[in-house]
């Protein structure tokens, strides 16, 4: 703005209410609507949208781990293994890899995600016969067969 | 005797290979990924880290930021010991848990140590006057991982 009189320049001054509006307008400039440009509107626009943000930091770690389970489970079904048979196995092999990194290597490195899929069915079928055992009875008992007289 | 539906259980039967033959082929396969190791057929390396409590998927001339601070200075050579995974693009060495310190190296420079953006913690309460914030700043590390390396010690 071209101010051209001196009564016009002196109505213009940054006063310290000025910088103290702008601290709360500066956080809602890329809101939509009234709320980033008058300061009333504003104020409860950014107390909303900082407690918002406080509140999502904690959500954020909860979705990010649905989501890299929903993504093993669909590369896990790729090559016939549920989620829960793979994560199970995987830690009964003692192979400590976090959701993340697993999620990663089924995007980055398809091989490595095939080769670790096989190790947790190869433990998965060796838990089954170790569960079956020999197909024996147990030692110590015995059938009889009962007369009534 | 004839079939029924109870002379079998219903789920499929499992025969895993012969221990003897499978022996010798682990044997096979070990020999010879100690063999491309050792001529150095492979191309880029990458590697499962567990470093800050975190696990990385890193390769070579990767940067990584932590969100703490490191007791080392700028420029410092650091060695990542904890390797859960090491992989190119034939092979991959699964660590159980973790792999020998003889048989990968992962180096890496503290590149800057700086402090996060000023996050802001803030909580507000209607109707009964309550608001606090608090702008947090976090310390963060950052690295750049310089050269992952193995060596053919399989057995």
């Amino acid at each position: 703005m071209v101010l051209l009189s001196a009564p016009r320049w002196l109505r213009s001054r940054l006063t310290d209410r000025f910088w103290r509006v702008q601290e709360v307008l500066k956080y809602a400039r890329h809101f939509r609507g009234r709320k980033n440009r008058c300061f009333k509107l504003a104020v409860g626009s950014v107390r909303r949208a900082f407690v918002k943000s406080t509140k999502a930091r904690r959500e954020k770690k909860r979705i990010l781990r649905t989501l890299w389970i929903t993504r093993i489970e669909a590369a896990s079904l790729e090559h016939g293994l549920k989620y829960p048979a793979f994560i199970s196995n995987l830690l009964k092999s003692q192979v400590e890899l976090n959701r993340k990194v697993i999620a990663d290597l089924a995007i980055y490195e398809p091989k490595t995600f095939k080769s670790l899929a096989a190790l947790a069915q190869r433990r998965r079928q060796e838990g089954f016969l170790a569960a079956l055992g020999d197909g024996k009875e147990p030692e110590g008992i015995f059938s009889r067969i009962v007369h009534h007289y | 005797v004839a079939k029924t539906s109870l002379t079998s259980p219903p789920w499929p039967e499992v025969k895993l290979p012969d221990p003897v033959e499978e022996a010798k082929y682990h044997a096979e396969v070990v020999q010879k990924v100690n063999e491309m190791i050792a001529t150095g057929q492979y191309g880029r390396l990458f590697a499962v880290v567990h470093f800050a409590s975190k696990q990385w998927k890193i390769t070579s001339e990767d940067l990584i930021m932590m969100d703490n601070v490191l007791e080392a200075e700028c420029g410092d050579r650091i060695r990542m010991e904890k390797v859960l995974l090491v992989g190119a693009d034939d092979f991959t060495l699964i660590g159980r848990p973790l792999l020998g310190k003889d048989l990968v190296r992962v180096e890496a420079t503290v590149i800057e140590k700086t402090e996060s953006w000023p996050k802001i913690n803030m909580r507000f309460w209607k109707r009964h006057n309550y608001q606090r914030k608090k702008i947090i700043v976090n310390p963060q590390t950052v690295l750049r991982i310089n050269t992952i390396e193995i060596f053919p010690c399989l057995s």
